[in-house]
């Protein structure tokens, strides 16, 4: 398809210019950049470059012409007998109704977005001066435009009314496209309607203009951000040191809190002012390792290689675009692993967390494995801790009228403790539960299968 | 009575009032008579006030901001229209070494009273060259107050202020917000220096946030109170005079802070601002103050590339929801 060579506005506020002189005839091959004709402005004489290379065709002006920046002045061919082509677009400015517009148009002259620039080929149309149906006088400003290096206004070149306006605020128009129809008479149904084909993406302005899409995010997010999901990258501190936020060291100094205890006990640094809350609830002295061992209580211990099970929860992150799950994730396996061992029917309730009091979930092994599950009002069948995040290695409790499954880390190495009342759970089922969790967290896609 | 108008139009109307007040002032600079500026936020002006008072002066840049740096020294008080910010560089002389410190090398006998318009921002397709923000070069400068209106109210009453100041006034427009409208009164009112507007309340985090950045800095605020965050928005106005009470008061009662800025972060206002917080209010901190700025590169053309480089308001409220949730911050 042959290129197009428009008179190009190489002032500001030039509507035409003169060619003075060609400097290449036709059928003479060109290459980009190659000077085609002079041009004078009432601010200079330039040189209009080749936007392509090709066969200089149709010239349409001749020197002396005085052309309306905008119009098509020549063509550049692909080939040197293509100077017969027809060119692309139908003449831009003639009267009358195109006739594949869509929709009746009011007939007219129609106005054009006019190239303000050497090397623009689209304009934004930033406001319209005039409504459709009003009536305007030839030089009354139509709208702006805005180009890449500027915004000008665009004026009416003969008096009429404005019969249609068809590119919105905001649209991007191509150079050349019809805008608008300018009428003799007065419109009966004045039209007005954004750019009918499929609008160039409007400019993205990272900075300024993204209305919606941050207020999306909000309402697709469940509604109670996990409490702390610190996930298991502790900062490590310097031997003897503790890290803590000013603040945080600035109140326990206050109230005489030691954070010290709370490295002690486990809990992952830097702390917060949130962690003073768990500081002031900790016992006096006992450290958790170190409950004492309970009468009826028994404990069953697994180890895993915790490899797989860390490969699975980064992938789980990284497809769902989500933190990394902690205590609902154990929980959905430890759900799978228990309706299993029970041979249960019907909702099941778990309450999972991690050091601070677990929250209560149904059927977290039917949920979705990126979200957290909707609260639950029902009492739990187990209670889980996810101490993955901690230094704790091994928790007893002295009793457990609900059972207790503690997942502790050293390394690479999970280990699961199921602390149970045989009253509450039977050795059998409890034993099922142990090994067809370590199971699960070895091969967790299993799980999803 | 107020009424929705542009800030190309509230600019236009800042400079009308103070040229009708004081016939001291005028103003100069490329294209800024029968072009109005490629921004048309001049527009008309020539026609009221004549080719003596509106000046379209040939492209020298150094040239004309010394004109203006003489003028002021002179009795005249010249807003000098500086067509990108980008073109700095070439009237540092004029403006760091000459309008700076004219008063005080005169042992204050002369006074500099000219205010330089100039831009800032990036992400509208204009190219390294075309699209820095720059204010941090100025603001490094004793002598000269910087002014970084954030809408169509705030261009105005910062822009009336600058003129009235007898210093010289270095003042940043977003360029592309000159077609945002805002809510401006049609009586005249001034907008004083070194006051921060708080533009929101919140309890859980502190977003400074200047010029383009501040609508940013709301949006994020929106989002972030959608997921049950309050987040308190503070534009500082100027940079020189700069309002650090009530940002560190803020900072006081939220714990946490984000600077957003379009400046480049390296040796920037983000880090500027950021220190003042941790020096000021180190104590009063549960996590460490965020800067968010114009990546470090030169801007872009490619459109993809270039939105990439400044913070957007779903990057501001994703580091805001790490801060308050104590998540870990690269510092730690």
């Amino acid at each position: 398809m042959p290129h197009e060579v428009i008179m190009p506005a190489l002032g500001m506020a030039q509507d035409s210019g003169v060619i003075v002189a060609w400097l290449k005839s036709p059928g003479d091959e060109v290459k980009a950049g190659d000077a085609l004709m002079e041009v004078e402005t009432d601010k200079a004489t330039m040189e209009v470059e080749a936007a392509h290379d090709g066969f200089l065709a149709d010239v349409r002006a001749a020197e002396g012409a005085t052309v309306p920046v905008g119009q098509i002045v020549a063509l550049i061919a692909e080939t040197a007998d293509g100077a017969g082509e027809a060119p692309a677009p139908a003449a831009r400015t003639e009267d009358g109704p195109k006739p594949d517009d869509e929709g009746a148009l009011p007939e007219g002259h129609q106005v054009i977005m006019p190239a303000l620039g050497m090397a623009q080929d689209s304009g934004i149309v930033v406001a319209w001066l005039k409504d459709a149906g009003e009536p305007v006088a030839e030089g009354d400003a139509l709208l702006e435009v805005e180009t890449d290096k500027a915004t000008m206004e665009v004026e009416a070149d003969r008096a009429g009314y404005l019969a249609a306006i068809l590119a919105e605020e905001r649209d991007d128009v191509p150079v050349g496209q019809v805008i608008a129809v300018i009428s003799a008479e007065a419109p009966a149904t004045p039209v007005r309607r954004a750019m009918s084909a499929a609008p160039a993406p409007a400019r993205q302005e990272a900075a300024t203009a993204q209305p919606d899409a941050a207020p999306d995010k909000g309402a697709e997010r469940p509604a109670p951000p996990a409490p702390r999901p610190k996930g298991p990258a502790t900062a490590a501190a310097p031997a003897g040191r503790i890290l803590a936020s000013p603040k945080a060291r600035r109140l326990a100094a206050e109230e005489g809190l030691d954070l010290a205890r709370l490295a002690a006990a486990g809990y992952p640094q830097p702390f917060h002012v949130a962690d003073l809350e768990t500081l002031r609830a900790l016992p006096k002295s006992a450290a958790p390792a170190a409950a004492p061992a309970g009468g009826e209580v028994g404990v069953i211990s697994a180890e895993i290689d915790a490899a797989a099970y860390d490969d699975f929860r980064a992938w789980l992150a990284t497809a769902t675009d989500t933190p990394p799950g902690g205590p609902h994730l154990l929980a959905a396996f430890a759900a799978g692993a228990m309706r299993a061992a029970l041979g249960a029917e019907g909702t099941l309730t778990i309450a999972a967390g991690a050091l601070g009091a677990p929250a209560a979930m149904d059927d977290a092994d039917l949920a979705p494995l990126s979200a957290v599950p909707a609260p639950s009002e029902a009492s739990p069948a187990l209670i889980l801790r996810d101490l993955t995040g901690t230094a704790l290695t091994a928790v007893k409790p002295a009793a457990a009228p609900v059972p207790q499954l503690t997942v502790t880390r050293r390394g690479d190495t999970l280990a699961l403790h199921l602390a149970h009342d045989a009253a509450a759970l039977p050795e059998e089922a409890a034993l099922a539960l142990v090994a067809g969790l370590a199971d699960r967290l070895s091969e967790p896609l299993r799980h999803l299968l | 009575m107020t009424r929705e108008i542009t800030l190309a139009k509230a600019v236009n109307e800042a400079i009308a009032e103070e040229m009708r007040r004081d016939p001291t002032v005028f103003l100069m600079g490329e294209d800024v008579a029968e072009a109005g500026t490629p921004f048309k936020v001049l527009a008309g002006l020539v026609d009221e006030f004549g080719p003596e008072r509106v000046i379209d002066t040939p492209i020298s840049e150094p040239g004309f901001v010394g004109m203006a740096v003489g003028a002021a020294m002179t009795g005249s008080r010249p807003i000098v229209d500086l067509m990108f910010g980008d073109f700095l560089y070439l009237v540092m002389d004029q403006l760091c070494n000459q309008a700076a410190k004219t008063h005080y090398m005169s042992g204050g006998k002369l006074k500099v009273p000219m205010v330089l318009r100039t831009n800032l921002g990036a992400t509208r397709r204009s190219a390294a060259q075309h699209s820095q923000s720059l204010h941090a070069l100025v603001a490094h400068i004793p002598g000269l107050k910087v002014a970084m209106p954030s809408s169509a109210y705030e261009a105005k009453g910062l822009l009336k202020t600058a003129i009235r100041d007898d210093n010289p006034v270095v003042i940043f427009e977003d360029k592309l917000m000159y077609q945002d409208k805002a809510a401006v009164p049609e009586e005249a009112y001034l907008i004083p220096f070194g006051e921060a507007a708080v533009l929101r309340e919140g309890r859980d985090i502190t977003l400074v946030a200047t010029s383009s950045m501040v609508q940013v800095a709301q949006q994020a605020a929106e989002a972030l109170a959608a997921e049950g965050i309050s987040a308190e928005v503070i534009d500082p106005r100027t940079l020189v005079p700069f309002d650090e009470a009530t940002i560190v008061e803020s900072v006081k009662k939220t714990s946490r802070a984000i600077v957003i800025d379009e400046g480049h972060r390296n040796f920037g206002v983000t880090g500027e601002i950021a220190s003042r917080i941790s020096e000021k209010a180190f104590y009063h901190l549960d996590y460490p103050v965020q800067r968010m700025g114009a990546m470090d590169v030169p801007v872009p053309f490619s459109p993809a590339l270039e939105d990439l480089t400044v913070p957007t308001p779903d990057a501001v409220a994703r580091r805001a929801g790490a801060a308050v949730r104590g998540e870990l911050a690269d510092a730690a």
